[in-house]
């Protein structure tokens, strides 16, 4: 009889992260076919009009990259706080917290120059987002308090306060069915680079940049990583461990806010239920599918939001939005079971 | 003559609690075997879904109860695969596996939003003075009395059999307990899926009776309150039922303040019960000094070193 028995490998891969994506990729359309075969839809017809609808025409590829640019922004957040070895599920509050503090500021405040005025605001965003993930990280670093569950409960708190923004203090009279804030003016509205695609990516590239030096190449990094290590490492390199884990978790939750407030003043204008569709939710899937790692998470951020565009348009043709989602959760499935074959070999054992 | 609104309130509080606590006492037989599964939510929402799709399509109750634990117990087996026997990262895992099942039974239930159940979970008797307290009490639903049976036995079977003995043992330290000759896998992998059957059982209590309908994320963050009531319980059945009852209880009283003459605004109020939770967790962690009472081997994955 034949046993199977696990071995660690040396070394693994370099690229297996990379490959376990593409893999992944490819087992999720296939999920995503036989679910759009259940529900008697062409796969191949679906798939070339997400494709055609989402990065076919300068419009819609401007569309998908404006769509990628809070998942983005939301992952690199998440990323700068798994540094630390902790996870941060609080990012699509952080969005709202962001695009809040933004109306925020825009009601009470007015400086007659438009960019610094738009400046201030994305600054007032990454507040915003940092001062929602405050309780968190102080009960985290103070007490030791699971940071997943507390993150999570955030969410539904900060976007409950959201809806009673719009139904109670800030509600516009003037939007009568959806309930939601006035629109802010149009100076400091995010300008536009080309077609639809808003100097919010740009934003979002500086801050690709910003994090990947943050993370990989800053003394900041290395001494988070330090502290996400073990303990007593820590201690003998003479790292305040918590300190680290505290301002990574501010600046995580920054990145979110970000993503809240150029949503904001570059795509809704107006605070209500609709600043994000779950991209906390889709960015920590992301982040986790990259191994962390900047640059894969734009990289996989732009596919990711050309896949919700895609997602939503076809909903023209009946086929249900949720396929974005689905085809992007078995993706991260998908790439776990590969990584399982780059971390690991079956060996044969011979019984006698 | 007892208030009739102090009725009203513990009805609603037990309601709540058992749908809380059947979700966590699921979690806490998977996290006992040192798999932390934080796909509650999305499991409830699935076998809320599967649950409800078969009470409509066959009026059979009793096979919709059925359907729904086998479903989210299956949507489970895929946490289990992952990290068990692929053992990859149980939190990633987790987090993927709520969102695929929010994304899953929205997709799925898409046609069932708005329908209208003929047949609910009923409750075990019938109430013919609504003044006697007892009697109110005693009228409760018939998942509420699974859930009371559960405790007792999931408590006792825990404590005192070769199987609870075993899941403790593989939860504390899967090394020693692999070479004492226990098969780790297969005891993690079985945990896995009866916490996603518990899940199943709250999403079918869900949707045939405490709402009942089926609309999109209606499940409402109570898979992350059923997670924080593990922490709660310190990982022990009949302290979770405990805070399960003042979770309900919060989640039964904070609509009913405005009755008793509380002005609050309802978009406050709606909130409420998430910051309570968040208090109620770090004022336990700053109690119990760290000590929790987390088995020892939760979120790290079995391998045996070659020999």
């Amino acid at each position: 009889m034949n046993k199977y028995n696990l071995s660690k490998r040396q070394a693994v891969n370099e690229l297996s992260t990379f490959y376990s994506f593409l893999a992944g990729f490819l087992i999720a359309l296939v999920i995503g076919s036989i679910i759009l075969l259940i529900q008697d839809k062409n796969p191949i017809d679906t798939f070339s009009l997400m494709f055609k609808l989402s990065i076919g025409s300068v419009n819609s590829l401007s569309s998908s990259l404006n769509k990628a640019t809070p998942l983005i922004l939301a992952g690199l957040g998440i990323a700068i706080i798994n540094t630390v070895k902790l996870w941060n599920i609080g990012a699509e509050g952080q969005i709202f917290m962001g695009a809040i503090a933004v109306n925020l500021l825009y009601i009470n405040l007015n400086l007659s120059d438009p960019a610094i005025f738009i400046l201030v605001l994305l600054l007032s965003a990454f507040i915003g987002g940092a001062f929602c993930i405050l309780i968190p990280a102080l009960a985290k670093v103070l007490f030791g308090v699971n940071e997943i569950i507390t993150t999570l409960l955030t969410n539904y708190i900060v976007i409950g306060l959201t809806i009673y923004l719009v139904n109670g203090p800030w509600k516009d009279p003037n939007s009568l069915n959806f309930p939601a804030a006035a629109y802010v003016g149009k100076e400091v509205y995010l300008p536009t680079i080309f077609g639809k695609l808003s100097y919010g990516f740009l934003i979002c590239i500086i801050f690709t940049a910003l994090a990947h030096y943050l993370k990989n190449k800053s003394i900041f990094g290395y001494e988070m990583r330090i502290a996400g290590g073990s303990e007593m490492t820590a201690i003998y390199a003479g790292i305040n461990a918590k300190q680290k884990a505290f301002f990574a978790m501010l600046i995580g939750g920054g990145f979110a806010g970000l993503a809240g407030g150029v949503e904001l003043l570059s795509q809704t204008h107006r605070v209500s239920t609709g600043i994000s569709q779950g991209f906390g939710y889709t960015a920590i899937i992301v982040a986790a599918i990259t191994g962390m790692r900047p640059i894969g998470i734009f990289l996989v951020g732009t596919l990711f939001g050309a896949l919700s565009i895609g997602g939503s348009v076809i909903q023209t043709i009946g086929v249900s939005t949720y396929i974005a989602d689905i085809i992007q959760a078995s993706t991260l499935f998908g790439a776990l079971v590969i990584q399982f074959f780059f971390n690991y070999k079956l060996l044969r054992v011979d019984d006698d | 003559m007892i208030d009739i609104q102090l009725l009203g309130l513990l009805n609603a509080t037990l309601q709540a609690a058992t749908l809380l606590f059947v979700a966590a006492l699921g979690e806490l037989i998977t996290e006992k075997s040192g798999i932390l599964n934080l796909g509650v939510e999305g499991m409830i929402s699935i076998g809320a879904v599967a649950g409800f799709m078969t009470a409509i399509n066959t009026n059979n109750i009793f096979l919709a109860v059925i359907v729904g634990v086998l479903s989210s117990s299956v949507f489970a087996s895929i946490h289990a695969v992952v990290t068990v026997v692929l053992k990859q990262d149980q939190t990633v895992s987790g987090l993927i596996l709520t969102i695929l099942g929010l994304a899953l039974s929205s997709l799925i239930g898409k046609n069932y939003v708005g329908k209208k159940l003929d047949t609910k979970l009923e409750s075990l008797f019938s109430i013919d003075d609504p003044s006697n307290i007892l009697q109110v009490l005693l009228n409760q639903n018939i998942i509420f009395y699974v859930a009371i049976l559960l405790m007792i036995v999931v408590s006792y079977t825990l404590k005192n059999t070769m199987f609870g003995r075993r899941l403790e043992a593989v939860g504390e330290d899967s090394k020693a307990a692999d070479s004492m000759g226990l098969n780790v896998t297969k005891t993690q992998f079985i945990a896995t899926c009866l916490g996603g059957a518990f899940a199943g059982l709250s999403g079918v209590y869900l949707t045939l009776s405490y709402v009942p309908y089926w609309t999109d994320n209606m499940t409402a963050g109570r898979g992350w309150i059923a997670l924080a009531l593990v922490i709660f319980g310190g990982w022990k059945p009949y302290r979770t039922a405990l805070g399960a009852l003042l979770f309900g209880f919060l989640e039964a009283l904070v609509p009913r303040l405005q009755t008793y003459g509380f002005a609050l605004n309802p978009y406050i109020v709606k909130i409420a019960p998430y910051i309570i939770t968040i208090l109620i967790l770090v004022l336990l962690t700053i109690y119990k000094g760290g000590k929790t009472g987390a088995p020892k081997n939760i979120g790290i994955p079995f391998f045996r070193e070659n020999r």
